[in-house]
């Protein structure tokens, strides 16, 4: 005996497979060359520069002219002995965990509320949840530092003035508030990309799929963990891993707010790589260390991906 | 898939179209008259209101010279050096360029900045003070060439003073700022503490606390305070009881929450404007927070005068190591040099001069621009009184031999080398700044022995013989070679 759920997954059509060989090449040749600008941006501006900045990170170059002082492993060393490298290291890594553990799930909640049809205002509430994507991170940071002032800034004076506290909190000057403060601002400002994202896998669930749930006697937990979970799990995995991406790679945030600051408390690997590549007080920049600085933490970033892998396999076949 | 013959030709005119734009449309000097020669100046709007005042400038500057055309590129301040160093690499040299302090040397290291001795005359050279532009001193000299033009008054870049508001230090019952820094200790403390929160006593100035250098330079020779290194002996210092005492000084008025909270991350504006805003009663600045100030509180009652100095007395004096700090460069590879000179003539011009000073309240390299002026304003006065009072000569192992400019420039392109970072760590973390800074001083003896015995082996000078200069006192005015 077969569900409803079973015999409309069985019905669904089988895409048909790619005709391959010359005559398929002919037949979409004007879909290749309309690819070709992007190959060459593509190529130009993120494959060159990644390639050159491997060839970069084995010289003392100061990114004038062709590097020439070739110093093989040095930089390399340098960076794997740095403290301060890792430090930013798990300044960002903290940065994906936030995104990962708390982000995540948050928009995913929020996404199943604002994908249900009975919800009055829900374009509404979308636009307000992604104002603070499309809102220039320079100016968030100017606006934040104004209401986490502790000597006067709003945020203070509320907490303040409702007895929560008695002394201000120094959130952007103390090093241990600082990062989670930060954190904080980083899940705000990314919510609403990834509440988008959610709302477009849980818009590929087939409402026939759902339909047969409910004909099938499943309320809204059941067909929420036996129909939508399953379904969007395929797409939370590459959710999963542009949002890690996303967040493991913040640097905006965090030199307009605290510059890496106080005390490096709040230095990610981003703001690292920026000081020794364009600091203005250098004598001259170590575009050759920052290269290496950028391939190790590219390097432990591909790690970290694939040490999630078999955890994304597993759940994608169950 | 069919693409029909109309939709190519579309698709082609278009492509055509969008690359002529960057191709063939990119220049915007080609409108102008074919005989005019064009200059381009590479600048940072800074300080607020340069944007506009460069170009109002450079327009007089056109009127007077129908044969050249100025054109501006502006790049923020932090990211000058990279973008003309861009336009280098690019084959886009601006003629001339803003490059200050070790900026200067970073481009004429790379062979980039023209010698100006061609164009220089007699009367360009009297328009500064007399002595000022010798080649030994001048700071805008090297190997014996000029390189450089000035803008700000010598002793601008080396002066630092102690800014207090009368009003707030009246409220707490103090009649005068703090001549030491015990004073200065108790008098912010009782001063935040009357502020209940809405003022405070005193702050480091900026997140890196600067605060803690400054006052270090009244208590340790200036180059202790800057480098680290004790310029008398040519040995590491970062553990001298005066630079120890300047950290442990900011420590303790951190501990005690003494200094206005969240300056851990101040950017170099927001001091003057918590002063202005009547926030901050008392802090050590460079003195061109002086006219921003007033700009944003014009009525405030406003306090200039010398930095506190250590209980026990002053160990040493602001140093003013250079005549000038170098800023405007000519680009070794620029086709205009005669025009670009022109520009640069006009940039050192007692008119210009006296402009800028009238904007920003700036003191000039050209004195008799603004002297008499400043004399009268009382901020500028006492400024001026604070340099007469505080500002002594000082040797400059960079200006002084080849393996000095050498070391020295090898030593700035090591900030990890410097106790800034500990400083900020030993206060904001309050831990004693005492280890790291014998710490430090035992990776600069490293790092000074690793840099000359490089040097040796490449056949160059430089060693710490070059940064000892066994006769000076901190305290009296140094002559070189006296």
């Amino acid at each position: 005996m077969t569900t409803t759920i079973e015999r409309v997954v069985r019905k669904a059509p089988v895409p048909e497979r790619p005709r391959r060989g010359r005559g398929a090449f002919r037949r979409h040749l004007w879909s290749y060359v309309f690819l070709i600008p992007l190959v060459l941006l593509f190529g130009g501006f993120t494959v060159w520069p990644m390639i050159a900045s491997w060839w970069y990170a084995f010289f003392d170059w100061d990114g004038v002219g062709s590097p020439a002082d070739w110093v093989g492993l040095a930089n390399f060393r340098e960076v794997l002995a740095s403290d301060a490298f890792w430090r930013a290291f798990w300044h960002s890594f903290v940065f994906s965990l936030a995104a990962i553990f708390v982000e995540l799930p948050l928009a995913l909640v929020l996404a199943i509320l604002l994908n249900n049809s009975w919800l009055r205002f829900r374009n509404l509430y979308r636009l307000v949840l992604f104002l603070p994507v499309v809102a220039t991170t320079a100016v968030i940071g100017i606006v934040i530092a104004i209401l986490l002032d502790p000597a006067g800034g709003l945020v203070n004076r509320i907490l303040l003035d409702s007895g929560l506290i008695d002394q201000p909190v120094n959130f952007l000057g103390s090093t241990s508030i600082a990062l989670p403060t930060l954190l904080s601002i980083d899940v705000w400002k990314g919510f609403g990309i990834t509440l988008i994202y959610w709302l477009a896998a849980l818009q590929t669930v087939p409402k026939d799929l759902q339909e047969a749930a409910a004909i099938d006697g499943a309320g809204f937990w059941r067909s929420l963990r036996f129909v939508t979970l399953p379904v969007v799990m395929p797409i939370a995995i590459v959710i999963l891993l542009l949002v890690f991406q996303r967040s493991l790679n913040t640097f905006d945030l965090v030199r307009a707010v605290t510059e890496g600051g106080p005390d490096y408390a709040t230095d990610v690997v981003p703001t690292y790589i920026y000081r020794y590549a364009f600091d203005p007080s250098l004598q001259a920049p170590r575009y050759g260390f920052a290269s290496a600085a950028g391939v190790v933490f590219g390097l432990l970033t591909l790690v970290v991906t694939l040490l999630q892998a078999p955890f994304m396999r597993r759940r994608v076949g169950s | 898939m069919k693409i029909r013959p109309a939709l190519t030709v579309l698709t082609c005119a278009v492509a055509l179209a969008l690359s002529g734009c960057n191709l063939v449309g990119g220049s915007s000097d080609s409108g102008s008259a074919a005989d005019k020669v064009t200059v381009t100046v590479a600048l940072v709007p800074d300080p607020p209101g340069a944007s506009e005042f460069y170009r109002q400038q450079f327009d007089e500057f056109e009127k007077a010279n129908p044969g050249i055309a100025v054109k501006v590129v502006e790049n923020p301040s932090d990211q000058q050096l990279n973008a003309v160093e861009l336009m280098f690499q690019q084959n886009r040299a601006p003629d001339v360029f803003r490059a200050q302090d070790d900026g200067m040397d970073r481009m004429a290291a790379r062979g980039w900045v023209a010698p100006l001795d061609e164009f220089v005359t007699p009367e360009f050279l009297k328009r500064f003070p007399e002595g000022s532009m010798d080649p030994a001193t001048s700071g805008l000299h090297r190997d014996g060439k000029l390189m450089s033009l000035p803008l700000v008054w010598g002793p601008w870049s080396s002066l630092r003073v102690f800014l207090y508001n009368e009003d707030l230090l009246k409220k707490s019952g103090f009649d005068g700022p703090p001549k030491t820094w015990a004073d200065l200790e108790r008098m912010a403390a009782k001063i935040t503490a009357d502020g209940h929160g809405k003022y405070f006593g005193y702050a480091p100035t900026a997140a890196k606390a600067p605060a803690a250098e400054m006052l270090a330079g009244t208590a340790v020779p200036y180059s202790v305070a800057a480098s680290g290194i004790d310029f008398r002996t040519g040995k590491p210092a970062t553990s001298s009881p005066g630079l120890v005492e300047a950290v442990e000084l900011h420590r303790r008025m951190q501990a005690a929450k003494v200094m206005m909270p969240g300056w851990e991350s101040w950017d170099g504006s927001r001091a003057f404007k918590e002063f202005a805003a009547g926030k901050l009663a008392m802090y050590p600045t460079p003195p061109w927070h002086v006219a921003e100030v007033r700009k944003l509180s014009p009525e405030i009652k406003l306090g200039i005068t010398g930095l506190p100095v250590p209980a026990a007395g002053r160990g040493a004096y602001l140093a003013r190591n250079k005549s000038f700090s170098p800023l405007w460069s000519m680009s070794s590879q620029s086709a205009h040099k005669a025009e670009s000179w022109k520009v640069m003539d006009f940039l050192a011009s007692d008119a210009f001069h006296k402009a800028y000073y009238q904007k920003f309240g700036t003191l000039t390299a050209l004195e008799g621009a603004w002297k008499a002026e400043a004399e009268k304003n009382p901020d500028q006065a006492a400024i001026l009184k604070v340099a007469a009072e505080t500002l002594r000569r000082a040797p400059n192992p960079a200006l002084a031999s080849k393996g000095g400019q050498a070391i020295t420039q090898a030593l700035a392109a090591k900030p990890d080398l410097k106790y800034t970072d500990a400083a900020v760590s030993s206060i904001v973390k309050n831990q004693p700044f005492a280890p790291a800074a014998a710490q430090l001083d035992k990776d600069l003896q490293t790092f000074l022995d690793k840099t000359s015995a490089d040097l040796a082996a490449k056949g160059q000078e430089g060693s710490a013989k070059d940064l000892t200069f066994a006769g000076w006192d901190p305290l009296k005015d140094f002559t070189p070679g006296g």
